[in-house]
């Protein structure tokens, strides 16, 4: 490891594609997401079948044949539904991620570079939040807001501020104690300077491999919401949703719950390996 | 070690509080009028019978003395009474709560007995096979979402093969969610024991005492284990509480009579007394664990104990 690291972590770009590629994990991750990404966006071409059209097949279709993952209770393609379920899955992690990675950001960072007593505040209550735990903060906001899936979306986006806040904040804070950050406040940078051009790019590679594990948490826990009839509704051919709906059936026609929770478990699974992938492959310390 | 537990008791105490003030503003967020919307599924609601529940509930006040009223009552041990059929919310889950912390505590054990051995053995064999394919299995078990792992049980062990009961709240009844939460949360553990584990073995007293020739077994039993199970004690109370959160899930499946099914009925009936009691609940539980795991945590760690 050479003494210089913040030096090269913007220049090392194009060597960082290859490393991620050379971790096991990081590649298969990333082969997984790529492939999820692909089927939301050919959803339409890809599926034989529209994903809402009752009685497309017999009902309860067993997987093989003109219907490859089978048919459910109204005779819908399951493998349409999952396709399309796809689309749904990934737009929920992006929109969740995003609504806690930029404010958690934000407070992150300003409690890093003000200190003082905007810190503490900021600081004090992202704990007082941390400890109302995720489940309980995504919770509250249904009870709330009334179940539906974008209210499930806005609240498993809530529930991970604080974390995204805590994260951010012990990255700056590292950045700012460092020789280079007091060098650049002696030559009289401001303070947008300071923020956009060397905290934010030194934060980014450590925020990156959060918000991609990020992205299985909140897939996992929006899931469960609509698990529990508290996020999609239908007929959205959301997973989780899916699952729930299977319980009437499970006897009868076991695949409408095995293959809706493999997709859940494969897709989380994929951004789980891509953010150890890069979590390697970004960290100097790891990177040896 | 009495000022650093002093410190957490005053941090929970604050979160508490703060807790208080947001289930009180928490009727207030509800969009439109939460007295209607609680009545909107009971027919036959006239203005009047309205209006007296807008008054039993104190939301004709403003808030500031709504709040002062809920903290009177509160402090009496006075959580109100549910919307549907008026029984003491404190009674309702009070009820159930034993169901909810026995399932978590089960969870745990479960949780534990699993993950700490394999985290270990994996440490213990870093970089070979054993090692790489404890890894892919915990990382598998996390990535796999705990409300299917349970219907895939129930399925398995319930319907199939007929061992267990489908559900109700007898001894066997737990086996099954006990299970679903301790699995998917075994792997966390063995991925921390792991990291926490393979840090104390680079460690130079650690090195010291295999260079000095000590027999391994001594060496880990002595040096190792303790120093690399504090992360582990550590992270117990955020695992407890996501337990509590798992368990609504996981109560759901199996019928399990815990406060978490009895939240999620309460989001769906809107009934908001009920609603804000689980709240209040689940965080005094919550904190409580937590704080008794910082406790557990100072006495193992000398160098909080002794400062």
């Amino acid at each position: 490891m050479n003494t210089s690291t913040h030096q090269d972590g913007p220049r090392a770009a194009p060597g960082f594609l290859r490393r991620l590629l050379r971790s096991p994990s990081g590649a298969i991750g990333l082969a997984i997401v790529l492939l999820l990404i692909f089927c939301a966006l050919f959803a339409e071409m890809l599926a034989p079948y529209n994903p809402a059209k009752m009685g497309a097949g017999g009902r309860f279709l067993p997987p093989g044949g003109d219907h490859l993952l089978g048919t459910d209770e109204f005779g819908r393609d399951l493998f349409s539904r999952i396709l399309f379920g796809s689309r749904i899955t990934l737009l929920i992690g992006a929109v969740a991620v995003g609504i806690s990675l930029t404010i958690g950001m934000a407070v992150g960072m300003i409690a890093a570079f003000r200190r003082g007593w905007i810190e503490a505040i900021l600081m004090r209550s992202t704990d007082v939040l941390f400890s109302f735990t995720e489940t309980l903060i995504a919770l509250s906001f249904v009870a709330v807001l009334g179940p539906s899936l974008q209210n499930a979306v806005i609240a498993v986006g809530v529930a991970g501020i604080p974390f995204y806040a805590r994260t951010c904040y012990a990255a700056a804070l590292v950045e700012t104690s460092k020789s280079y950050f007091e060098a650049s406040i002696s030559a009289g940078a401001g303070p947008a300077r300071l923020v956009l051009v060397h905290l934010l790019p030194n934060v980014l590679p450590t925020m990156i491999v959060v918000a991609t594990l990020g992205v299985s948490t909140a897939i996992l826990a929006a899931a469960g919401l609509s698990f529990l009839g508290l996020g999609a509704q239908p007929p959205t051919s959301e997973w989780g949703y899916m699952l729930a709906g299977s319980r009437d059936y499970i006897n009868r026609a076991p695949w409408l719950m095995t293959i809706p929770g493999i997709a859940i478990a494969v897709t989380v699974l994929g951004f789980n390996l891509l953010g150890d992938g890069l979590r390697t492959s970004l960290d100097p310390v790891e990177r040896k | 070690m009495w000022r650093f537990l002093g410190t957490r008791i005053a941090m929970g105490a604050f979160t508490i509080w703060i807790t208080t003030i947001l289930v009180t503003l928490l009727i207030h967020a509800v969009p439109g009028d939460p007295v209607q919307i609680m009545y909107a599924q009971s027919q036959g609601t006239t203005p009047e019978q309205i209006e007296e529940v807008r008054r039993s509930l104190g939301l004709d006040r403003s808030i500031p003395v709504q709040y002062l009223m809920y903290m009177e009552r509160l402090l009496q041990g006075d959580l109100g009474a549910t919307i549907r059929g008026g029984q003491p919310v404190l009674e309702v889950i009070l009820q159930r709560l034993p169901n909810t912390l026995l399932l978590a505590c089960a969870a745990m054990f479960i949780a534990i007995l699993i993950g700490v051995p394999i985290g270990f053995l994996a440490a213990y064999r870093e970089g070979t096979l054993t090692d790489i394919a404890l890894m892919i299995i915990a990382i598998a078990g996390i990535s796999m979402p705990h409300f299917w792992l349970g219907l895939m049980l129930l399925f398995f062990f319930a319907l199939e093969l007929g061992w267990l009961p489908v559900s109700g709240n007898g001894w066997l009844n737990l086996v099954l969610p006990a299970l679903t939460l301790g699995l998917s949360n075994a792997a966390i553990f063995a991925r921390l024991t792991r990291s926490s584990m393979i840090d104390v073995m680079s460690q130079d007293y650690v090195q010291t005492a295999f260079a000095k020739g000590l027999p391994k077994a001594l060496v880990l039993r002595r040096h190792v284990l303790r120093a690399g199970l504090l992360p582990v004690v550590t992270m117990m109370g955020l695992q407890f509480a996501f337990m509590m959160g798992g368990a609504i899930v996981v109560e759901n499946i199996f019928s399990w009579n815990g406060v978490g099914r009895m939240a999620v009925e309460a989001i769906f009936q809107r009934d908001y007394p009920l609603i804000q009691g689980f709240i209040l609940t689940f965080s005094v539980v919550v904190v409580f664990v937590a704080i008794v795991i910082d406790a557990l945590y100072a006495v193992l760690d000398p160098r909080i104990r002794r400062s």
